[in-house]
């Protein structure tokens, strides 16, 4: 069989580099379709007898957008390796933690909306590559654009007052904190002197959530049936209430009916999870042990959250969220596209939850660190802005570190992006004459949804450009187009 | 201490992966001969927001690891606001920044970028002997022309 097969190399407008293939055969049709990922970072065995406090340091330089959630995780991982675990940090630490964490997700999602969706969502799939980017959304809409740039920036802020700088930065020590927060500090983000203060954060979270409201009544058909299908849904809920937790709380899935389907402390993780591989990509494919790979993956990232959390402990949030739900009757959301105004509900969650922790007298306190007794295992499991993410560690009696495990939130996603490539493939190229630029833009906008960090390589000047590629079933090239 | 006056210098790179660090080295000779540290920045990659930081400067100077070919293996450049797009923003060009910079703040900053050409791109910290040869000539033209 004459079988043929198209290349994306590498993925525009993701974080970090990945590839698609499809495979046709000799009328065209689908056949199969993979989203690859070629980059191999190894640094679940190189951190491998670096003492344990060293992880928080060295795991964050996984990725130059999400470094805060990497660190994160270790610090809570290894606390427990001091013998401290999350309820026992101190309150300045605790609220410390959870402003940089917020601070993170707040500009993680600005950027993702602003930079990298925005321009898919205001010009359409079907507008000229040199049109769906930043610069046209600023030719455009200049105010929208300046207040993506302000809304990253005040995230990007707090992060550096917090950790010393926006990448790369330290605020967490074993068990705890090394710095707080001063007067001066806060007042930064409130009296709204140098830049826009946490109030005009929320009154533009709250903007946004109107515009992409607005432009679901406009494009209900395409929102609600792009890439859409049925998955289970999985993150972490407040251990109590089973609020919207993104710091510490319950690992909980429910499947694609709201079934529940797991819900367990986040510490017994290993007992509940296994990770297949693929011998065409880097990337695992986690899956629930009880469910089999079949039926056992999630999705993580903010459609997970907003459909396993009970409700959002922040008012306005809250009333975003119950609009949310009843788009779908109350039942979970599998449309892959909503992620886009799940991500804008956290957004706006994040702004309110910054406010109450900027106004919290224990960020300016001083009880930074607590100790206890010395343990071999550490396990820390946070809501990234991109989802679940898990770092566990092991340690000898000198302290170093004997076993790594990381699983990252796009991991976790790893089987939905594929299915929504496969799901896109078949409807959009399938048969189809001709190969044109918006059917190859309709595969990335699938994969765009779940916000992949694919993370950071190398970069310098004169690379990167995307190519496309049509090989036969022999490799060899028979069609190249650069963009 | 040497003034940068409204000048801000962005070295780009990253010095866990050999000649990717070139941009930061060069910061740090300019820092070693006693230059402002206020105006050098030192960055993985250039992000959108950037555009906003330009804008408070005259002048502007980015510096950067290249792997294409250099006839002295490096080359100093007079660079402005462009359409060329990056498509991710792991990679947004200087002349992107300068475009978002002039459309939305309506500044136009004179700027310049210094590539110096490197040759491997391994996880390890240090440069390779011909990248470090790049660097001081792109040094010397810099602080005998440019600064």
């Amino acid at each position: 069989m004459d079988k043929r097969k198209i290349v994306i190399e590498p993925v525009t407008r993701v974080e970090g580099h990945g590839k698609v293939t499809i495979k046709l055969d000799n009328n065209g049709k689908v056949t199969d379709a993979f989203m690859h990922i070629v980059e191999f970072r190894g640094f679940e065995k190189f951190i491998q007898g670096h003492p344990y406090w060293e992880a928080p340091v060295l795991v964050q330089r996984l990725c130059g957008i999400c470094p805060v959630s990497h660190h994160l995780a270790a610090a809570k991982a290894i606390d427990q390796l001091v013998g401290i675990d999350p309820e026992n940090l101190t309150p300045t630490a605790t609220n410390l933690r959870k402003l940089l964490h917020y601070g993170q997700v707040f500009q993680s999602h600005a950027l993702h909306f602003f930079y990298l969706a925005s321009p898919d969502l205001l010009f359409g799939i079907d507008a000229p590559a040199e049109k769906r980017n930043i610069v046209a959304v600023a030719t455009e809409n200049p105010e929208l654009a300046k207040k993506g740039i302000l809304m990253r920036k005040f995230g990007q802020e707090i992060i550096k007052a917090l950790a010393g700088k926006k990448i790369h930065g330290i605020l967490a020590v074993p068990g705890g904190v090394h710095k707080t927060f001063t007067v001066d500090e806060r007042e930064y983000f409130i009296d709204g002197k140098q830049i826009p203060n946490i109030d005009t954060m929320i009154e533009w979270s709250k903007e946004i959530i109107d515009f992409i409201k607005a432009y679901h009544t406009q494009n209900a058909e395409w929102i609600d049936n792009f890439a859409a299908y049925p998955s289970n849904h999985l993150s972490l809920i407040h251990k109590g209430s089973g609020a919207m937790e993104l710091y510490d709380g319950r690992l909980k899935s429910i499947d694609s009916e709201g079934n529940e389907l797991l819900n367990i402390d986040d510490i017994e993780y290993r007992y509940h999870f296994k990770e297949a591989v693929e011998p065409w990509s880097y990337l695992k494919f986690p899956y629930m042990t009880k469910y089999g790979r079949e039926k056992g993956w999630n999705r993580v990232g903010p459609l997970a959250r907003l459909n396993t959390c009970t409700y959002i402990n922040t008012p306005l949030a809250e009333t975003e969220r119950l609009i949310f739900k009843a788009y779908t009757q109350n039942k979970p959301n599998n449309m892959t596209m909503h992620t886009h105004w799940a991500r804008l509900i956290e957004m706006l969650h994040c702004a309110e939850t910054i406010k109450e922790l900027l106004f919290d007298k224990d960020i300016l306190g001083s009880d930074l660190v607590r100790k206890g007794s010395p343990r071999n295992k550490g396990i820390g499991i946070i809501e990234a802005p991109r989802g679940t993410l898990i770092h566990e560690y092991h340690t000898d009696d000198k302290g170093l570190i004997t076993k790594c495990n990381l699983i990252v939130s796009t991991t976790h996603n790893n089987e939905a992006m594929n299915r929504g490539v496969r799901e896109i493939a078949n409807s959009v190229l399938s048969e189809k004459p001709e190969i044109t630029e918006p059917m190859l833009n309709q595969i990335e906008i699938a994969i765009r949804a779940y916000d992949p960090c694919l993370s950071c390589a190398t970069h310098a000047l004169g690379e990167m450009p995307l190519i496309v590629q049509l090989e036969d079933s022999n490799g060899k090239i028979i069609d190249e187009k650069i963009r | 201490m040497k003034k940068l006056d409204n000048k801000l210098i962005i070295g780009i790179g990253n010095n866990t992966r050999k000649d990717d660090g070139l941009g930061w080295y060069f910061l740090d000779i300019l820092k070693d001969e006693g230059f402002n540290t206020e105006n050098l920045l030192y960055k993985y990659q250039l992000m959108v927001e950037d555009a906003e930081l330009v804008s408070n400067y005259n002048t502007v100077i980015f510096v950067d690891a290249c792997k294409t070919d250099l006839e002295d293996g490096y080359e100093i450049e007079r660079i402005y606001p462009s359409e060329q797009v990056a498509f991710s923003t792991h990679e947004v060009p200087p002349n992107q920044i300068l475009n978002l910079c002039e459309t939305i703040y309506h500044k136009n900053p004179k700027s310049y970028i210094v590539k110096i050409q490197g040759y491997k791109w391994d996880f390890e910290i240090g440069l390779s002997q011909e990248a470090k040869s790049n660097l001081t000539k792109a040094v010397q033209e810099f602080t005998r022309n440019y600064s």
